[in-house]
């Protein structure tokens, strides 16, 4: 029975690992690019996720209506955040830059929650996009809502790898993210790749949304635990690195779902937090990141 | 490029005149007040907004004199009141003997933070802080071990989800019976007093004048032997003492301290209000919290408006006015003087310039 209670530890790391990539790869990208920590992340996951609702069951529209409906309004939410906040804020000093927009995307972040449960109210609601049914292979029982997750996440990292590697558009992020002065130089319009990369991050985060409420519940504070984890996320595998981000998700969600197994949920995530402050007193850029930051 | 002056004149603070005009300013405004207030209501959030003025003075050295961007400023507010809270539960001691050890307390939880964090800089510390304080909340809200036995009720060690109640009072109901209120605001102001005057007095000190230089250019104060880790957890413990002792005083002053005390929408407002008061601004934090309480009860009229209204206050100021009210005060001042050194430099100009032809 051992390998049972092991078996199911591990499709609920994973599943929850995929989650956690999914939320760290959409600050980790903006946070790459352009040095801006998005508080209203969690927000926007919450959007996402009340938007499909919405769309599918008040809506009666099929399910692929209420997924797009979460991706387009992630899309929107991070358009909006460029066209109100972040381009004003570049306006400003370059050196404030990165505390002003963290506490504007934190004023933007409350607002949306508050604004989500007055319109939504507070009580948990049901996402309607969520599969019913387990898999059954041997020993190994697998909802087809994990599997469902599980695969959207990797054909959704394939898919920035590819848009990241293999695109022009991608090539000016890359450029953006190395040296924002240079890639303006050389002809890169670096708002525009601002623009694009917040209506990608918040698609994702759109996606994410979904997912989270899929196997949990709608409310509206639904964004904060997944960020708070993306967050510690990114700090571990160093903000900006997202192959790093990927790894330290899946790692840690692991190690998460270990820890709530033998010694109780409370202290899942006090225990990562002791790992993330353990990893940074030994590198303090992260395991894997770029060193950004000058040890002084 | 831009004719903006590379260094500003003025100390972020004004000059020492201006300031002591202000200081009696505010403590003759200080000791009129309970004769014109009779308001209990009225009173009781004046006490609060004193509350929240310390915490966010004390938010403002670590962010605005020192550009540590800590999260985790409710969270040592809260040990401290916590602190207290529990010294009195446990082992019966008077609030005022308690509120100290409460303060050293919370000073060494936040050295401890500090050491844990202080060795990363920028958003790295921001997101550390803020995944603490997420911790010490959601340890106590799920904590449902038994500690003691009060009666039949069992009692969790941190006081779980519910917190702390009746463990003792600051002795101003014996002592002033109806007006115990006053004697608390009387308590409270002092506590902000004595924080704004230590606040003050670091400030301008050479220690403050090294929390700034590591704020405006790291490299350069590192490169003049500025220990940058040791300064940081100085400013840390510091500001942490008197976030504590107010923490302490709070809990006693409500007389119950609970875990909503943790929660992002407090923590939220005191941002907002050093942000809308004036970030790096000595008079800052007490300007922000005068417009913010004052719009908060405002939009308590409409209800559940409130945190909506502060969230979006909070994204509008920083993107309007960066520097704050004080910030964009000092601007004004220091524009109107520009022009006025401009227009006669002009007049000056005038003569030369054809000859350099």
């Amino acid at each position: 029975m051992t390998l049972d209670i092991l078996m199911s530890i591990l499709v609920a790391g994973i599943t929850t690992g995929a989650l956690y990539a999914l939320a760290t790869v959409g600050l980790s990208l903006v946070w790459g690019s352009m040095g801006m920590l998005n508080m209203a992340h969690a927000a926007m996951l919450t959007m996402g996720g009340y938007a499909a609702f919405t769309v599918s069951s008040a809506l009666g529209l099929p399910v692929i209506a209420g997924f797009a409906g979460a991706i387009v309004i992630g899309m929107i939410g991070g358009s909006l955040l460029y066209m109100l906040i972040v381009r004003n804020l570049l306006k400003n000093d370059k050196s404030t830059f990165e505390s002003n927009v963290m506490i504007a995307t934190v004023g933007i972040g409350i607002a949306l929650e508050n604004a989500i449960l007055m319109i939504y109210g507070g009580q948990p609601l049901k996402q309607p996009l969520s599969i019913p049914g387990t898999l059954m292979l041997g020993p190994l029982a697998l909802p087809y809502q994990n599997i469902v997750i599980i695969l959207t996440v990797v054909v959704l990292m394939a898919f920035i790898a590819l848009l990241l590697n293999r695109t022009r558009m991608g090539r000016a992020i890359r450029a953006t993210a190395q040296n924002r002065d240079a890639a303006q130089l050389m002809g890169v319009a670096v708002n525009r790749v601002y623009f694009q990369v917040l209506v990608l991050s918040g698609g994702l985060a759109g996606i994410c949304g979904v997912m989270v409420s899929s196997i949990t519940q709608l409310s509206p504070p639904l964004g904060n635990d997944p960020m708070l984890k993306a967050f510690i996320m990114c700090v571990v595998a160093g903000l900006g690195n997202l192959p790093g981000a990927v790894a330290a998700a899946f790692g840690l969600a692991l190690l998460e779902a270990f820890i709530q197994y033998a010694a109780g949920a409370r202290w899942g995530f006090p225990s990562l937090l002791f790992v993330v402050i353990a990893v940074l007193i030994w590198r303090p850029s992260g395991l894997f990141g770029r060193a950004q930051i000058r040890r002084l | 490029m831009s004719n903006q002056p590379v260094s500003r004149p003025n100390s972020p603070t004004g000059s020492a005149k201006t300031d002591l005009a202000i200081t009696v300013v505010l403590i003759a405004i200080a000791i009129a007040l309970p004769f014109f207030v009779d308001s209990r209501y009225v009173m009781g959030q004046i006490v609060l907004a004193l509350f929240y003025a310390t915490i966010a003075s004390q938010w403002n050295l670590l962010f605005g004199f020192s550009g540590i961007f800590s999260l985790a400023q409710m969270a040592i507010f809260a040990f401290g009141g916590y602190a207290t809270a529990m010294i009195c539960f446990y082992f019966g001691w008077n609030v005022w003997a308690a509120v100290v050890p409460g303060a050293v307390g919370a000073m060494i939880f936040s050295l401890a933070v500090g050491l844990a964090c202080l060795r990363l800089t920028g958003v790295y510390v921001a997101l550390l802080t803020l995944a603490i304080a997420q911790t010490m909340y959601q340890l106590i809200v799920t904590d449902t071990e038994c500690f003691t036995m009060v009666g039949s009720i069992c009692r969790q060690f941190t006081g779980g989800a519910v917190g702390f109640a009746r463990f003792g009072e600051l002795g101003t109901r014996a002592l002033l019976k109806g007006q115990w209120l006053v004697g608390n605001y009387a308590i409270v102001a002092t506590l902000f007093a004595i924080t704004m005057l230590f606040t003050y007095a670091i400030i301008k000190s050479p220690i403050g004048l090294a929390f700034r230089a590591l704020k405006d250019n790291p490299g350069y104060a590192v490169a003049r032997g500025v220990n940058r880790f040791q300064a940081q957890l100085l400013v840390f413990g510091i500001s942490a003492f008197f976030t504590g002792l107010a923490g302490g005083f709070y809990a006693a002053h409500f007389q119950a301290i609970g875990p909503g005390i943790l929660s992002m929408s407090q923590l939220m407002f005191i941002i907002a209000v050093v942000v809308v008061g004036g970030v790096g601004t000595f008079w800052g934090p007490l300007v922000g919290t005068v417009i913010l309480v004052a719009a908060d009860e405002l939009m308590r009229e409409a209800g559940e408006f409130r945190t909506f209204g502060l969230g979006i206050i909070i994204a509008l100021s920083i993107i309007l006015m960066p520097k704050g009210l004080v910030g964009r005060l000092g601007d004004l001042v220091r524009w109107s003087r520009k022009r006025g050194q401009a227009a006669h430099r002009e007049k000056l100009a005038e003569s030369p310039a054809p000859a350099g032809e």
